[in-house]
């Protein structure tokens, strides 16, 4: 059955179909929506992706293991330097491959970095969508800092390219340090700012409570990850049950919002949080920087990087969830298949699940709350 | 009476919510503005203002490259096109050197692959063209030898390699150019 045309159960209900999308500007990328729907409520609300497929995992195969780094960056523009990482990992676990120590540090320097970069912006979009503007502008102006930040360790704002295969591409000095510190000592009180500004703001707070809402049991089967998992009430982060790099030597929390107003899984607890979540990476961002080691920033790999044939799945913490990436080597120089798992794609497909009932305005909160993103979706 | 106690309650707590909101807008007022006014009211121009790292157009030096054509191999999407063949005296000579930047996506991998220098990131990035085909850029006016090794070369100033060659852009198909739309043919080996 046609999930984009009208069912006898539809035609009996007098329900029509409306498409939302496929350039809706709420919708976070190029996405498109089928509402079953006869009025504000919906009967169902169908994602349909595929826009943006732009064949990166096929890619992968045409490409030698080190050079596919500068694709990973576009997976997910939003969270490029987590992709770098699960690239980077997965191939040094096919070689056997050592990461030096400073490199890890940097590795989680830059992925924090991202992460608080990546929820500016999720924050920011969830503000706007339900007509929120300022609170974007503000985050938006700090995410501009670490995008010069970002600027003046790699080369590039958006598209990191930062990580090697067995370390990353350049060194940190002291002045990049300084302004980074200078940064955190900027960010933190605007972290509380930002609670004042707009996190407890009542119209807000009314507009996401209870919408949405996505129960403990719905979001493990459907395989929700990271802040939409928590939110839901599940403490799980890859980063402490399943550790890699070198986070098991920071303390940090798992934040899931228990206990804050609304109810366990609604789009409220989601945007909570998120915004604990900066700041966690700010604790970590500040441990890292303490034991800052010295060091080698890069393994010797050679040249003509051939891993033995295997398989391997390795899975970072992403800005949203886990990320994880499966890899195929058969012995030669370049993958023989690399499959993503990304975490927009399963967050998108609970929106079936759980639009009946909804109204079409809260559609927008919910897909903004659960940080979905095109471009990762399709690949 | 619960349900209009609860009513009222949410009308309080929005008034005072929105005074928060407004006393942090408010102090904004008073606050240094980090607005920059690009393009026309920046201190200094933005390119100068780009951290050193920043990886902007490439600019090769063809006076520096030895013609050992591991960029051309580096670049996933092979956007680099280096030509060596022997001219009539059985010279080994640089017959092109050629970067498509419209298509370069600023990885940097070819500039790491480099031994010798030639290439580097500009951090030069306004390159609007009133046709895109005119971001496909040679480096080179007439062949010319590969450097030898040891040769010194005193460095150019960033950036001006790739300014004066978008200046004067370079027709590709060397004056017989297709109906537009159609890409200059960038394959391996072959000639233009
Ligand atoms: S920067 Fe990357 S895409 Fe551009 S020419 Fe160099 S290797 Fe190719
Ligand atoms: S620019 Fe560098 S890598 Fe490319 S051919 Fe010249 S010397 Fe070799």
């Amino acid at each position: 059955m046609s999930e984009t045309s009208p069912t006898s159960a539809d035609r009996a209900r007098d329900a029509i179909l409306l498409n939302m999308g496929p350039q809706h500007p709420s919708t976070h990328g190029v996405l498109r929506f089928v509402l079953h729907t006869d009025g504000e409520i919906m009967h169902r609300a169908v994602p349909e992706v595929g826009y943006l497929h732009r064949g990166l995992e096929k890619l992968a195969e045409q490409q030698t293991w080190a050079a596919y780094m500068p694709f990973t960056d576009r997976i997910n523009y939003m969270e490029s330097m987590f992709c770098n990482q699960a690239w980077a990992m997965a191939v040094e676990r096919l070689a056997g491959i050592e990461v030096p120590e400073r490199a890890e540090f940097l590795r989680v320097i830059a992925c924090e970095l991202n992460r608080i970069a990546n929820h500016h912006i999720t924050l920011g979009c969830m503000s706007m969508d339900v007509g929120a503007f300022t609170p974007f502008t503000y985050l938006l102006r700090e995410r501009e800092t670490i995008n010069d930040l970002m600027e003046a360790l790699c080369g590039n704002r958006l598209t990191y390219n930062y990580m090697r295969i067995g370390g990353v591409a350049h060194d940190v000095d002291r002045a990049w340090i300084a302004a980074l510190e200078k940064f955190l000592d900027h960010f933190e009180p605007i972290c509380d700012e930002l609670d004042s500004l707009i996190s407890y703001n009542e119209i807000l707070v009314k507009r996401f409570i209870e919408v949405g809402v996505i129960c403990q049991a719905d979001a493990v089967a459907w395989g929700l990850v990271g802040p939409n998992l928590r939110a839901s009430g599940v403490s799980w982060d890859l980063r402490r049950d399943q550790p890699y790099s070198v986070y098991p030597r920071f303390d940090f929390d798992v934040p899931t919002a228990a206990g804050a107003r609304g109810i366990e899984g609604d789009c409220f607890r989601r945007w909570l949080v998120r915004a604990e979540e900066m700041r966690q990476s700010c604790r970590i961002l500040r441990q890292a920087i303490a034991a800052l080691p010295e060091g080698e920033i890069r393994a010797k790999v050679p040249r003509k990087l051939k891993p033995p044939a295997g398989e391997v799945y390795a899975c970072v913490e992403g800005a949203r969830g886990e990320l994880g990436v499966y890899a195929v080597s058969d012995g030669s120089d370049r993958p023989y298949r690399a499959k993503w798992r990304s975490s927009s794609f399963s967050a998108l497909s609970i929106i079936e699940h759980i639009s009946p009932g909804l109204m079409i305005a809260d559609l927008v909160a919910v897909v903004a709350s659960l940080d979905t993103i095109a471009p990762e979706m399709d690949r | 009476m619960g349900a209009l106690r609860d009513y009222f309650a949410a009308i309080g707590r929005t008034i005072v919510t929105l005074g928060d909101g407004l006393a942090v807008t408010f102090s904004y007022l008073l606050r240094k503005p980090c607005t920059i006014q690009y393009p026309d009211r920046t201190p200094e121009p933005v390119v100068s203002m780009l951290p050193e790292r920043s990886r902007g157009f490439l600019e090769a030096d063809v006076e520096v490259c030895t013609g050992c054509k591991l960029c051309e191999s580096a670049c996933p999407i092979d956007c680099i096109h280096v030509e060596i063949a022997k001219d009539e005296s059985g010279q080994r000579m640089i017959q092109r050197f050629e970067i498509d930047l419209s298509k370069c996506m600023f990885c940097g991998l070819c500039v790491e692959a480099c031994p010798a220098g030639g290439l580097r990131h500009s951090h030069e990035f306004e390159g609007g063209m009133g046709d895109v085909r005119h971001l496909y850029v040679s480096f080179l006016d007439e062949p010319v030898p590969p450097a030898k090794k040891g040769k010194t070369v005193e460095p150019k100033p960033l950036g001006s390699i790739i300014r004066a060659r978008l200046a004067r852009p370079f027709d590709p198909y060397r004056g017989d150019r297709p109906a537009s739309g159609a890409r200059a043919p960038l394959s391996r080996g072959g000639e233009p």
